[in-house]
């Protein structure tokens, strides 16, 4: 059996020595190539979560593979760099840098991965307009405008693109959708699902909202998988 | 570079504020070189108001006030030298020419200065520039006086015009020489130098203007008509100053012995570049005063520069998160940071540059009209790139603090912020 995209091993996490624990987690595995709905109510340590598999916190034990690369194992340096090869995020909302115009937002992992920039086979820009192309953006009119003049939904399709511009294996979305209304979430999904299986990424998505899951090939209670108190 | 284009991105975006902080930093800039211009400017002037002249002598006093009172002629010499050993200083074999300064008059508020028609063959400023005439000739006649341009500018003399010399330097009306009217002979073209405010008349005109009057009054019953004076013998006894070239510049220091050692009368000869440095450097402190508040008001402009960024932060957690997200090191966060106050910062001091020529440009003929000083336009000297790396190193070094608070908060923020 393949490896699978997430590992995660005796997890254990918290804040401050004298907190109590946010995360306790056995055993969590998402195979390669999946669409996981990882579903969670807000105070769950959701975020904590996501902090810990983008590398930017450190659990105090455990073990966190991604793929074939023990997270724990790498110093801070290491971690940033394998989430800026690897790793793709759509979070909730405010995904855009504001000064930066529609293609560049789009573009802006390539300035941090030399890896990600040298999976895109076409010029950067044109990459950029057929992820927005395909997320049903339309390039000729956004572009010029300030991004933060987009609509909520249009923001979130603008992260999507940029969570997928040089193949990262993973995509992590963390409720991407729960700011836009419920038709836009389906057409949403699909085309970020469209793009993930071109490329064959995994797919984590973490919602509070259960209504999504049968998108998804398997769903996770996070509560079911955290032993925290 | 990739974090250098984002910076000028996010400094764009903030435009206005951005702006407001670089003109702050032009101005301080504008100040900090153009006093320093001024300054050096003004230095160099005033080492240039004599020049080609090797050796002053007067009455013994201190050395910056026989400077003051011959060259300057400003305050007063307590003491006159004799004619006779003012001849033998003039005939010593080292000496090449000497010129004689009567000083005491006024007219008008400007000097009178009694001399002989050397005066305009040896007196030099700046790179041993002689004095030219800007109108008419030197005094020819007894009663003819020669005027510099500020007096003339001043009083709106032509040639031709009559004027009446006031004993002393006291106010006006009191006692006038308006028996003797002298005639304008001559204006001086503009030398930025004291030249510039004083009357020159011949220093038999001293005596002349003198022959009736003892102990600052005129005595009643000696009164002598104009034309009485000019026939009489009008060898002066003394003079206040006077002005020593010599043959050789190695005989300065043995000639300036020769009179400081002078048995029969107390002498003092100096060098005229040695006291323009000794005065110049009791203003060494109102200098330092000046590049002090310069310093301080550029200072200001970088605090100014370290409140925008600082405040920035707080609204800006987001953008960073999304940095981080997409795989920004605290480093790069740390290095935008540093880019967009070393962005702001040099825009502020090519601009201050840019205006401190616009503003030399607009204050040249002005102060040289005004004040007799050349501003020299020129390529920025090595001190003033030195300043200007100075507060370019300086405002680097404030986006330290930013940078680090900026770096320290995107670590405790992570990926996802809660505002």
């Amino acid at each position: 059996m393949a490896e699978p995209a997430i590992a995660l091993t005796d997890v254990r996490f918290r804040w401050k020595s004298d907190l109590p624990e946010v995360l306790n987690i056995a055993d969590f595995r998402v195979p390669a190539g999946q669409r996981i709905f990882l579903q969670g109510a807000s105070g769950s340590g959701k975020t904590t979560l996501l902090n810990l598999l983008g590398g930017v916190t450190s659990p105090q034990s455990g073990r966190i593979r991604i793929a074939d690369t023990d997270l724990t194992a790498l110093g801070a340096a290491a971690r940033d760099r394998l989430r800026a090869d690897r790793i793709g995020f759509v979070f909730q909302q405010f995904n855009l840098v504001p000064y930066l115009s529609l293609i560049e937002n789009v573009t802006l992992p390539c300035r941090f991965s030399s890896a990600r920039r040298s999976r895109v086979a076409l010029g950067l820009e044109d990459e950029a307009r057929r992820l927005l192309t395909h997320m049903q953006l339309d390039v000729d009119v956004l572009d010029g405008r300030p991004v933060t003049e987009l609509s909520v939904g249009q923001q979130q399709r603008v992260a999507a693109a940029r969570a997928l511009i040089g193949q990262p294996e993973l995509i992590i979305a963390d409720e991407p959708t729960s700011s836009i209304d419920a038709d836009a979430r389906a057409a949403f999904l699909e085309l970020l699902f469209d793009e993930a299986k071109v490329t064959g990424a995994t797919v984590l998505f973490v919602s509070h909202d259960s209504g999504l899951r049968d998108h998804f090939d398997q769903t996770v209670a996070l509560s079911d998988i955290n032993h925290a108190a | 570079m990739a974090i250098v284009s984002l910076a000028l991105k996010s400094l764009l975006n903030r435009r206005a504020t951005a702006i407001l902080t670089v003109l702050a930093i032009a101005l301080s800039v504008l100040l900090l070189l153009g006093v320093e211009k001024i300054r050096t400017e003004a230095r160099a002037s005033f080492a240039n108001t004599i020049s080609g002249t090797d050796l002053i002598v007067g009455a013994r006093s201190g050395g910056t006030q026989l400077l003051l009172y011959s060259v300057f002629r400003i305050g007063n010499a307590t003491n006159n030298i004799s004619w006779a050993s003012y001849r033998r200083i003039s005939e010593l074999p080292d000496v090449a020419w000497a010129v004689p300064l009567s000083l005491g008059d006024s007219h008008r508020g400007f000097r009178v200065v009694g001399t002989t028609t050397d005066y305009f063959k040896h007196y030099r400023y700046g790179r041993k520039q002689a004095l030219e005439m800007d109108d008419g000739a030197v005094f020819d006649d007894l009663f003819d006086a020669v005027i510099g341009a500020d007096v003339a500018a001043a009083l709106d003399y032509q040639i031709g015009d009559a004027i009446v010399v006031a004993h002393g330097l006291g106010a006006e009306g009191f006692s006038k020489h308006d028996d003797k009217p002298f005639r304008v002979s001559g204006i001086i073209a503009r030398t930025g130098t004291p030249v510039d405010r004083s009357v020159h008349v011949s220093l038999r005109a001293i005596e002349a203007i003198h022959v009736d009057w003892k102990s600052g009054a005129r005595v009643p019953g000696l009164q002598k008509t104009a034309d009485e004076v000019r026939a009489m013998d009008l060898q002066p006894a003394q003079i206040t100053a006077a002005m020593i070239g010599l043959k050789s510049r190695f005989a300065t220091f043995s000639v300036q012995r020769w009179v400081n050692e002078y048995r029969r009368e107390p002498l003092l000869a100096i060098l005229p570049g040695v006291a323009l440095q000794e005065l110049w450097d009791l203003m060494g402190t109102a200098e330092a005063a000046l590049s002090a508040i310069t310093i301080a008001v550029v200072a200001t402009g970088l605090l100014g520069m370290l409140i925008m960024l600082l405040a920035g932060l707080g609204e800006r957690r987001r953008e960073m998160a999304i940095l981080r997200s997409v795989g920004a090191r605290p480093r790069h966060i740390f290095a935008l940071l540093v880019a967009e106050a070393a962005a702001l910062t040099c825009t502020g001091a090519l601009l201050g540059l840019g205006l401190l020529y616009l503003a030399l440009l607009i204050a040249q003929p002005i102060v040289g009209a005004e004040f007799g000083l050349h501003l020299n336009i020129g390529p920025p000297t090595g001190r003033d790139l030195g300043l200007l790396g100075a507060v370019i190193g300086a405002g680097l070094l404030a986006g330290i603090v930013p940078a680090w608070r900026a770096a320290r908060q995107a670590l405790t923020d992570g990926m996802v912020v809660r505002v």
